[in-house]
């Protein structure tokens, strides 16, 4: 592995740039087998089923989760002593992109390895641990996890579900609401509040006496994929699966998150992958006033976009999968205490990962679908799904706006604790909007959420300059065609906190059909 | 029982190849390389055979330089037990291969040689036969289904007029078929398990001696566009009128 940020914080990239970041190119040649094996796995096993995993036929899914399993795929990054490979956090991600060909599958497996899993690796008991996780990181069992309710998305610590101590057990009663894997998950992490007022994790078995799942939504998109209420009426559930300490449940529901927000960001790749490829092929395919409709300018440019936003995506997510692995090795050893201090470290970076990622995918799906013209509306194409599918990136794990609302007040709260500065290098024309931006207030959301916009832009230009400028070829162009587009983004928002206008700087050159090219040549991402 | 199986580096067998500018060979630059897609199914039945019975060992061997690692490492994740690399820059047509893999069973002393019946790079389909001559073995090439016995196998191979099935005493020489088996997807565990197996690099036993020289090497003429006919009548008299009927 290439050397990366030396002792990298949180929310440091603000204030200095690193030699050198984490990049895909940084996988090694048999970590790169194992993403093939992942994509052979989507190509074979799962593609050519997917409509009949839409229409949710009896045991499919449960069958291919299975099977992801026994390949490793269902606790890639879990440790080694509990059934999992110990694999990087940032490969895992690699891993789950390229399931995520089909969303479906993804979130499903997304969730059991994920969040439904890493709440019980970062805060269980030894016992805990050695009871479920050989479980999940096998696939024989399929986890869930249980935050939100009818009134309380967002504003996850206002749940009303409750869990009383009874005797020799908790008893639990509570709504919990657009539960992904609810339909056959076996294990559910429950959030509920118990006797102090605060919120308490709960490892709740589906066989547990009152514990039942209603029927499913009827969603726009992710079809293939369980969505539904779990109902906890009385249900009961042992003493010891309290996980982590009574009250401190919202350290565990935030953590996941944490780290889910970051892996979600490979669920938004993955398909906009698929549906850049789809496009692709059938531009090359498709014939208009005698030729191809790749071959007309506004179809290559809507490539050549596509394929720079991926990039820029690919660069920050890659490199905070190896910022969360290096705070994850600091830690190590350093038990409950040190697996939540890794898993907050890049909360803020995850979180940009997550918006950015969510909003290229939507870009790139609806882009893509327009590719394909008046077909591209009908179910006969994939093209159509991957729309509606990729939705829902934008809502889950975490609204975009709350996400906005996060990152910098984050910022803000680090600086108050002495673990950041609120302040930027300065060193190029986003860094020193953003700093000029962050000395004036930004106490209402509208002017946060576009201080939020500029620390996220600022982390995609940083990453995207310093893989272009280690691993070369066409990167470079795609760097420069990213920072173009920053550029503007940055001087919109920085207009919204400020209410001043800013001359933007000259652009860099680049050549659109030169990446669009690439693009329809590999039929995929550009690099 | 040891089984030896060689597997050769070649150019993804889906990626467009280009000649290189002086035509005198293939440009690989850029290009992703795979195991002999017919040297993963003799792997596979190894590793197969393996499974059934621990006593079996399996080794692959690869000749070529050290890039040929990266095939050799995917060939112990799907299982095999341990790698050889013969390290060479030289240039090797099908006699040399041979030669130099009678040179290695006669150090090794397989039971089998089980080896893809042919490249996807050169579609030679030689060195089975070759290798089979030059150790005196005896040889079932184009294998769909292979069944072991006290000391011999029983080979059913596909020809031209059906299905062939053969008994052959240990040792011998077996080239699969595309039938035989399909390869299963490469687990993760196997992967981190093959981090740790033996890798083994020696030179060449003696150097190649080319028999055959590269002259040229041409891309297949572009596909001039077709045209579509309405009825049969017009189809048939189309090709009677190129005189192809």
């Amino acid at each position: 592995m290439a050397s990366v940020d030396t002792a990298p914080m949180g929310c440091s990239f603000l204030t200095t740039t690193p030699a050198s970041t984490f990049a895909p190119e940084d996988f090694s040649a048999d970590e790169q087998l194992m993403v093939a094996t992942a994509e052979q796995f989507s190509r074979k096993e799962v593609l050519p089923i997917a409509e009949r995993l839409e229409k949710q036929e009896e045991g499919l899914m449960p069958a291919l989760v299975r099977k992801a399993g026994a390949l490793g795929f269902c606790g890639p990054d879990a440790p080694e002593a509990y059934g999992g490979l110990g694999l990087s956090r940032a490969l895992a991600a690699r891993l789950l992109e390229y399931l995520s060909l089909n969303p479906s599958l993804s979130v499903t497996i997304g969730v059991t390895s994920g969040i439904g899993q890493v709440g019980l690796t970062l805060f269980g008991s030894e016992e805990q641990k050695r009871q479920y996780l050989p479980r999940l990181t096998s696939g024989e069992w399929i986890g869930a996890y249980a935050l939100s309710e009818p009134n309380s998305g967002s504003d996850a610590l206002s749940a009303s579900a409750k869990a009383e101590r009874r005797g020799d057990r908790w008893v639990l009663n509570g709504t919990k609401m657009w539960i992904s894997n609810a339909k056959w998950a076996d294990l559910f992490l429950v959030m509920a509040k118990t006797g102090g007022g605060g919120l308490s994790g709960f490892l709740v078995e589906r066989g547990y006496p009152g514990v039942s799942v209603s029927r499913e939504e009827y969603k726009l998109g992710l079809k293939g994929s369980s969505t539904a209420r779990l109902v906890l009426d009385d249900a009961e559930v042992p003493l010891e699966n309290l996980l982590y300490e009574e009250g401190l449940g919202h350290q565990v529901a935030f953590n996941a998150l944490n780290l889910g927000r970051f892996k979600l960001s490979a669920m938004c790749q993955g398909p906009a992958r698929e549906a850049m490829g789809l496009a692709a092929a059938y531009s090359l395919d498709r014939k208009q006033f005698g030729q191809p409709v790749a071959s007309f300018g506004l179809i290559r440019k809507k490539f050549a976009q596509m394929a720079f936003l991926f990039y820029g995506a690919e660069s920050m997510m890659y490199r905070t999968g190896g910022l969360i692995d290096s705070a994850f090795r600091r830690e190590a050893g350093c038990g409950i205490d040190g697996n939540k201090r890794a898993a907050e470290e890049f909360s803020v970076e995850a979180s940009a990962c997550k918006v950015f990622a969510s909003e290229v995918q939507a870009f790139i799906v609806d882009e893509a679908l327009q590719c394909y013209g008046g077909y591209g509306y009908t179910e006969e194409f994939p093209i159509a799904r991957l729309y509606r599918d990729a939705r829902i990136s934008r809502i889950y794990e975490g609204t975009n706006e709350i996400s906005r609302v996060f990152m910098s007040s984050r910022w803000a709260r680090r600086t108050r604790e002495g673990r950041a500065e609120l302040r930027t290098a300065g060193d190029s024309f986003l860094s020193e909007l953003l700093g000029k931006a962050v000395a004036q207030p930004f106490d209402d959301q509208i002017r946060a959420g576009a201080i939020s916009d500029l620390m996220m832009l600022g982390f995609v230009e940083q990453s995207s300059r310093l893989r272009a400028a280690r691993c070369g070829g066409l990167q470079p162009a795609l760097y420069s065609a990213l920072l173009n587009w920053v550029n503007v983004r940055a001087a919109e928002a920085y207009q919204v906190v400020t209410g001043q206008a800013v001359s933007l700087p000259a652009p860099a050159p680049f050549d659109w059909d030169q990446i669009a090219l690439a693009v329809l040549e590999r039929k995929g991402p550009a690099v | 029982m040891k089984i030896l199986v060689p597997v050769k580096r070649v150019v993804d067998p889906f990626a467009k190849v280009r000649p290189t500018p002086d035509g005198f060979g293939i440009d690989t630059t850029g290009q992703k390389f795979e195991i002999n897609p017919f040297d993963e199914i003799a792997i596979e039945e190894a590793v197969r055979m393996r499974e059934r019975d621990p006593a079996v060992d399996v080794t692959v061997v690869s000749i070529g330089g050290p890039e040929c690692e990266e095939q050799l490492r995917k060939a112990l994740a799907i299982g095999a037990d341990r790698a050889l690399l013969i390290e060479t820059d030289r240039t090797y047509d099908p006699p040399s291969v041979a030669a130099e893999l009678a040179a290695l069973a006669a150090d090794l002393k397989p039971d089998l040689i089980l080896m893809g019946k042919q490249a996807t790079d050169d579609d030679c389909n030689q060195v089975g036969q070759m290798l089979a001559a030059k150790l005196d073995w005896p040889q079932a090439t184009f294998a769909s289904k292979i069944e072991r016995a006290e000391g011999s196998l029983t080979v059913t191979r596909e020809t031209d007029t059906g299905e062939e099935t053969l008994e052959l005493p240990l040792p011998c020489v077996v080239t699969a078929d595309l039938r035989l088996n399909e390869p299963r997807y490469i687990a993760l565990p196997g992967i981190i398990k093959a981090r740790s197996k033996p890798l083994e690099r020696r030179p060449p036993a003696a150097q190649p001696k080319p028999r055959t020289r590269l002259i040229k090497a041409e891309a297949p003429p572009p596909r001039s566009a077709g045209r579509k006919l309405a009825s049969v009548d017009e189809l048939f008299a189309a090709l009677k009128g190129k005189g192809v009927i």
